[in-house]
């Protein structure tokens, strides 16, 4: 009777383990899912962020204004400075 | 009486106490050689089972991204994918053709032509981008997807194009430096941190070792660049690439109270190969300004003193003759000679400062020694010792033959020249921040020496103001502001040693305002197509990138009265 009760709390262990380790790969693959996930995203706003700086550059700024504002640039003679 | 004891063939305890000896041996013996190995041997193991196991990827390459000195992104690192096929592990060919056609936009024929020509693995698509690898992920982590080897790689993504791309470089898709500034700060920039073990699952899976703790060092690279006058200074050169064809081009501007290059643009423009640094040449007349200023600082001439000019003809050894086509003067003042650029007067002036003077006046300019910048490729250029130069030597010095110098030399040279007589170390990079808050301050304001008088420096802004207003630098003037500076327009050596009449490096050195100059700007034309000079081909574009740089700054006219008139 001794040896039954023994075997099964061993047994019931020995489940409790296995379950714990399930548990914690699935956990683990769930952490790895999401980390991938959370970095292609962050790399998503890279390229969004780049693509707001490419719209930015001088170059592109210049070319939208003259050609559909036609605005030009400002010559350094035109400056007023204001005084307080 | 005793029973006698039976043999051992038939004493079935002993026969049994044998066997359970025999069957404990075994794995007696097996845990004594694994207790062994897992003691003594536990390192030499240990290094096996990872290396077998634990690949060192891609990413485990971190890299900061470069910014310019308004914080403008000029280059940043992007994780994206490659996707390759293991075809031995693909369980249905056409499904997985057809998952790789519809997402990657692949043409399928090409796709079926390599998938019969290569043996197992080859790659189908780089630089995958992430929304893209996204839709993959479901397919790739099916049944259907194995064979599909999805792998992580960078790309370094420039949103200003090729802008400042001779400064910045290249870096490979593993995030290494492989010229230019990325190659300069590879260590600063970049941080390997392959002890971030990962094992890679077989459908490309990343498994990483959690463990172990991940610290992060990278840099991130502030230059002292402004990309908006560094994109005058590209457009202003594009311009002049158009209209003159020279084989090499380049404008460069520095601020002249600080050293810090404000940009630097390179025709053709190569990956991290900047001519301001790497260009050496012989100046021609823009050395006129050092050899005039050397002389005025050392008290051997006056600015008002006369040179002879007697015939515009002037032998300086046997054989040498100097002319001057350009006037018909008998005697030039200083202020004239540099206005007329006249090769007699310059070398006349150095004659009568003197090789050793001379010499060492060249050298405290910074010229024939390297800048503290160290890009990567920069030259020297080249100054004799004084004790080889000949009277002919010493005379053409003057005037600029018989030394090479690199473009950042000469600005650095005319920025002493406007900022009151210092030699500045020029900066490239401002500053670089780690992700851990340190700050790495590099463009410290700093002067290296003190090169010519404050005297000095006032009669030199007279003489070359005097340069852009009645002489060869006229096409430089800007309307409201003052102007100094000197055009350049020296031959080139020919395969035969001598003078090529033809080929010519034609330039113009200036700064503005004279009073509190901001700004010094270099504009050097290499071996023009068509046959021009300093003073008509780089004036104007100092003229315009001067023009721009100071709007740019909302710099206030110095000479409001000239726009009056």
């Amino acid at each position: 009777m001794k040896i039954f009760g023994l075997v099964f709390i061993l047994s019931v262990f020995a489940f409790g383990v296995v379950m714990m380790r399930i548990e914690i790969n699935r956990s683990g693959r769930l952490i790895g899912k999401l980390q991938s996930e959370v970095q292609i995203k962050e790399a998503r706003n890279q390229y969004l962020k780049l693509e707001a700086a490419r719209l930015s550059s001088p170059e592109v700024v210049r070319k939208a204004a003259s050609e559909n504002l036609h605005l030009r640039r400002t010559p350094p003679q035109q400056i007023v400075v204001l005084e307080d | 009486m005793l029973k006698p004891k039976p043999s051992f063939a038939y004493n079935p305890k002993a026969r049994m106490k044998l066997c359970g000896i025999l069957c404990l041996l075994a794995p007696l013996l097996i845990g004594v050689r694994l207790f062994y190995m897992q003691t003594f041997q536990h390192e030499k193991f240990a290094d096996k089972a990872e290396r077998t196991i634990y690949d060192y990827l891609a990413e485990d390459r971190l890299r900061g991204q470069i910014f310019d000195t308004n914080g403008n992104f000029l280059a940043e690192s992007v994780r994206t994918h490659s996707c390759g096929v293991s075809k031995r592990y693909v369980p249905d060919k056409n499904i997985t053709i057809n998952f790789l056609v519809e997402t990657l936009g692949l043409s399928k024929k090409e796709l079926e032509k390599k998938w019969k020509e290569k043996q197992n693995f080859f790659f189908v698509a780089k630089k995958i981008k992430p929304d893209v690898y996204m839709n993959m992920i479901p397919f790739l982590r099916s049944l259907a997807g194995q064979g599909l080897e999805a792998t992580p790689e960078y790309e370094r993504i420039h949103p200003y194009g090729d802008s400042a791309i001779d400064l910045l470089g290249e870096a490979n898709s593993k995030n290494m430096g492989l010229s230019g500034l990325e190659l300069m700060f590879n260590d600063e920039l970049s941080q390997d941190i392959s002890k971030r073990r990962a094992k890679r699952a077989r459908r490309g899976e990343v498994i990483y070792d959690r463990s172990l703790k991940e610290e992060k060092s990278v840099g991130n690279l502030y230059l002292t660049i402004d990309m908006l006058a560094q994109y005058y200074a590209e457009a202003a050169l594009a311009k002049a690439v158009e209209d003159y064809d020279p084989e090499r081009g380049l404008i460069l501007v520095q601020d002249p109270q600080t050293g810090r290059i404000l940009a630097a643009a390179s025709y053709p423009r190569k990956d991290g190969q900047s001519l301001a640094f790497q260009f050496t040449y012989e100046p021609g007349s823009t050395f006129k300004t050092i050899s005039v200023a050397s002389a005025l600082d050392a008290g051997v001439v006056n600015v008002n003193d006369a040179i002879d000019m007697s015939g515009r003809s002037w032998e300086i050894a046997r054989g040498v003759v100097v002319k001057d086509k350009q006037h018909d003067k008998d005697a030039l003042t200083i202020p004239e000679i540099m206005a007329l650029s006249s090769n007699i007067g310059a070398g006349k002036i150095a004659l009568e400062l003197g090789a050793k003077n001379f010499f060492y006046y060249i050298k405290a300019f910074g010229f024939g020694t390297k800048t503290d910048i160290n890009f990567t490729g920069e030259s020297r250029g080249s100054v004799p010792a004084y004790n080889k130069w000949t009277k002919v030597d010493t005379a053409s010095k003057g005037y600029g033959y018989g030394v090479a110098l690199t473009p950042i030399q000469l600005i650095g040279a005319y920025s002493a020249i406007a900022n009151g007589g210092w030699l500045m170390q020029p900066h490239l990079i401002d500053r670089v921040e780690y992700v851990d808050g340190r700050v790495d301050k590099r463009a410290k304001v700093q002067k290296i020496r003190r090169v010519v008088k404050p005297q000095t420096v006032e009669t030199m802004k007279k003489v070359l103001q005097y340069v852009v207003e009645e002489g060869s630098g006229k096409k430089a003037r800007i309307k409201g502001y003052s102007v100094a500076g000197k055009t350049g327009t020296a031959e080139k050596l020919d395969k035969e040693g001598g003078y090529a009449k033809r080929r010519h490096v034609v330039s113009f050195c200036g700064f503005t305002p004279i009073e509190n100059p901001r700004f010094t700007i270099l504009v050097v034309l290499d071996s023009p197509a068509k046959y021009t000079f300093g003073g008509t081909a780089a004036a104007p574009i100092f003229k315009e990138v001067a023009e721009a740089l100071l709007a740019m700054q909302g710099i206030a006219p110095d000479r409001p009265e000239e726009l009056v008139q």
